[in-house]
């Protein structure tokens, strides 16, 4: 029998590709073009330099700090908000009163758009009038107020647990649906055999959780690499830019020192760093699986 | 064809229509969000040129923070309006792409001389006005009377030596109490040391032509400002607080010194009526030497607009003396034209005359294409330097080799 033209997949699958293609290759052709570019801030390109602008983002010190941040940034908000999301999806899954509720709950800061979650943490963490001080010091757990902003050493790990807090209703969205997938009669197997909570866990729920598990990873650390509300209301990556990761440098570079050509050069490095992460996590979570 | 299609092709020629008509008379100008006056500010000036000269005006209101951004991105589209208020500092980079329309034959003498001199000078690049001055401030600083008077000051600090000793015995009045307010986050912490700077003799650019943070002056400026932290005069973090958030504590007199623009006042007037307060000059160094920051915004028409006659005569017509004296006395900004400076409103106000005062001492940032950057670096290294983790001379004379990389 001889299919239509219509049927072929490559044809089903062009609208999708050219789309896709429109929105993503095009832009990232251009910004490679401007990478290798002398240009000025206003996007005029002036003369082709080959990879010098790819040399001037490795010879600053500020980059490898920043990539430095950046990975901290992405592991700290990623294993903490697995870490946490594990146990309440658990908690979640459970049948209790009330649960339509508390899922609700949880998932609320999913819905508030992150700059103004940004904001309100970051009055709360203001030195003289944020509640989280006048909190902990009606619970007198500190006598001074921290100034929480006005160093990396505090200022740093609050963005990264402000992160952990709104990455985790997404986190638990994925886990809870892994975990309505483990069937039931398992569990029923199990206590037949006399296993207690810690084994039920790690012999059935986690392993079965596991590809959940890798979705979260990826997803989450594709989102939360390229995350800017968060530093950039709290701190602006400072105080001398103490703070900064790639991607609230990567703005300044841009927007607020005119230098279009090194940044395109960074948003490219940023990119391929991304790219390859995932890739090669996707690789070995999959040997894994087969294995 | 169909009723529908027909109905849309219809829709579409009128709208190309519309299109049509707006490109003729139609300018646009860009302007800078300093208050939530400014916008009905300008919208009632374009009806009101409307209903004089039937060229309708649209104006779009950008907040400051992202004014540079927007800019960029239209240049870079080709879709600038005819008009855009702009910081003067940023008037190098538009020049040096030949963006900016030279204005000298398109307004007329009058409108030029309505201006106060020096404020068209920033604007003046190879002999050709490129801008006018829309909005100018000057920084001074603000004193709590009530503080004062509790800790016994008698007399308003002149040089930072008294003032390290007023912010003292203000700091003693109580633990949410502090004696100097010093911003050390965001746009402009770089300035705020500056005024130190400035009153120690130093320069942002010295005669040789490097940068100023490599100098004597830079180092005392900076050991002073260290040394007001260490004592535990100033707010404590204050690598945290923005100008915004000193600002902030000065209305609620929890800080008894600060320095500012006029448009604190304005906020007082506004918020916190009853507070008892004045403005004086910034502090003089030991030798006497002072200095404040002069700032102007221009309004500049981009070479690129189509309709530049239309858009100068709506210059001539804003620039008018009613209009700056609403414009001047809504946001707080000191008078750009000869004929505001004269009227009561502003030459017997007891803030504004003290501001104007110090205009002759201002300095304005140079004129240095790429200066942004280059008040980061200035900026970083204070905050360096407040957090008290470094050694004050290397960290400013590295960032003085930083700076004159950056300089031509």
């Amino acid at each position: 029998m001889k299919r239509s033209l219509l049927v072929n997949p490559y044809v089903l699958v062009a609208p999708g590709f050219i789309l896709a293609a429109l929105i993503i290759l095009w832009p990232l052709a251009e910004i490679a073009n401007i990478a290798v570019h002398d240009v000025n801030r206003f996007g005029v390109l002036r003369g082709y330099v080959g990879l010098e602008n790819f040399r001037v983002i490795f010879a600053d010190p500020e980059f490898l700090g920043a990539l430095r941040r950046t990975a901290i940034w992405v592991f700290g908000i990623v294993a903490g908000s697995i870490l946490i999301s594990i146990p309440v999806a658990m908690i979640l899954n459970g049948d209790f009163y009330g649960r339509g509720l508390a899922r609700v709950i949880i998932m609320l800061p999913w819905a508030i758009s992150l700059t103004m979650t940004a904001i309100v943490w970051a009055w709360a963490l203001n030195g003289e009038s944020g509640m989280l001080n006048s909190g902990l010091r009606a619970l007198g757990i500190i006598d001074r107020n921290v100034q929480w902003l006005a160093q990396a050493s505090t200022a740093f790990p609050m963005q990264i647990l402000i992160g952990i807090l709104v990455t985790i209703p997404f986190t638990i969205t994925i886990f809870l649906g892994g975990l309505s997938s483990i069937p039931d009669d398992l569990y029923e197997a199990a206590q037949l055999e006399g296993a207690n909570g810690w084994q039920v866990f790690r012999e059935i729920t986690l392993p079965l959780l596991k590809p959940f598990v890798n979705i979260a990873v990826v997803m989450n650390t594709i989102y939360v690499f390229n995350s800017f509300p968060i530093i950039w209301v709290t701190t602006q990556g400072g105080p001398a830019k103490s703070t900064d990761i790639l991607v609230t440098y990567l703005y300044k570079l841009g927007f607020q020192y005119g230098r279009l050509d090194d940044a395109s050069a960074l948003s490219i490095l940023m990119f391929v760093l991304l790219l390859a992460f995932t890739l090669l996590y996707v690789r070995l979570a999959m040997r894994e699986e087969k294995a | 064809m169909s009723f529908v299609s027909s109905a849309r092709l219809a829709a579409a020629a009128s709208a190309l229509a519309l299109m049509a008509g707006a490109a003729v008379a139609d300018i646009r100008v860009t302007v800078a969000e300093y208050s939530s006056l400014t916008g009905p500010f300008f919208n009632d000036a374009a009806a009101a040129f409307e209903a004089e000269t039937g060229t309708k005006v649209n104006i779009e209101v950008v907040p400051w923070d992202v004014l540079f951004q927007k800019l960029t991105t239209d240049i870079s589209a080709g879709a600038q309006a005819d008009l855009s208020i702009i910081g003067t500092r940023w008037l190098i980079d538009f020049a040096s792409e030949d963006l900016v329309a030279p204005l000298d034959d398109l307004i007329s003498d009058d409108l030029r001389e309505r201006f106060v001199p020096a404020f068209l000078e920033p604007s003046v690049m190879d002999g050709q006005l490129l801008g006018l001055p829309v909005a100018a401030s000057a920084r001074a600083m603000y004193f709590n009377s009530d503080l004062m008077e509790q800790a016994g000051v008698d007399s308003v600090p002149e040089n930072w030596e008294e003032l390290a000793d007023a912010a003292a015995k203000i700091s003693a009045l109580g633990d949410d109490i502090y004696g100097f307010g010093l911003q050390g986050a965001e746009i402009e912490t770089d300035v705020y040391y500056y005024y130190a700077l400035w009153s120690y003799g130093g320069d942002l650019i010295t005669a040789e032509g490097t940068s100023g943070l490599g100098t004597q002056a830079a180092v005392d400026a900076a050991e002073m400002y260290r040394g007001l932290i260490d004592s535990g005069v100033t707010e404590p973090g204050v690598t945290s607080y923005n100008r915004e958030d000193v600002q902030n504590l000065f209305k609620q007199g929890r800080v008894g010194f600060m320095i500012t623009a006029p448009f604190l006042a304005t906020q007082i007037a506004n918020e916190v009526p009853d507070l008892n307060y004045g403005v004086a000059a910034i502090p003089a160094g030991p030798d006497g030497g002072r200095g404040t920051y002069g700032v102007t915004d221009s309004i500049i028409m981009f070479e690129n607009s189509p309709n530049k006659e239309e858009a100068a005569a709506f210059l001539d017509f804003v620039f008018g003396h009613d209009w700056r004296v609403r414009f001047d006395s809504g946001e707080g900004f000191l008078p750009v034209t000869s004929s505001v400076a004269e009227d009561p409103a502003f030459a017997e106000d007891p803030v504004l005359s003290v501001f104007a005062s110090l205009l002759p001492t201002a300095r304005f940032a140079p004129t240095i294409a790429g200066w942004e950057e280059i008040a980061a670096i200035a900026s970083d290294a204070m905050q360096s330097i407040y957090l008290g983790q470094v050694e004050i001379e290397p960290t400013l004379s590295a960032a003085a080799d930083r700076i004159n990389a950056l300089l031509p």
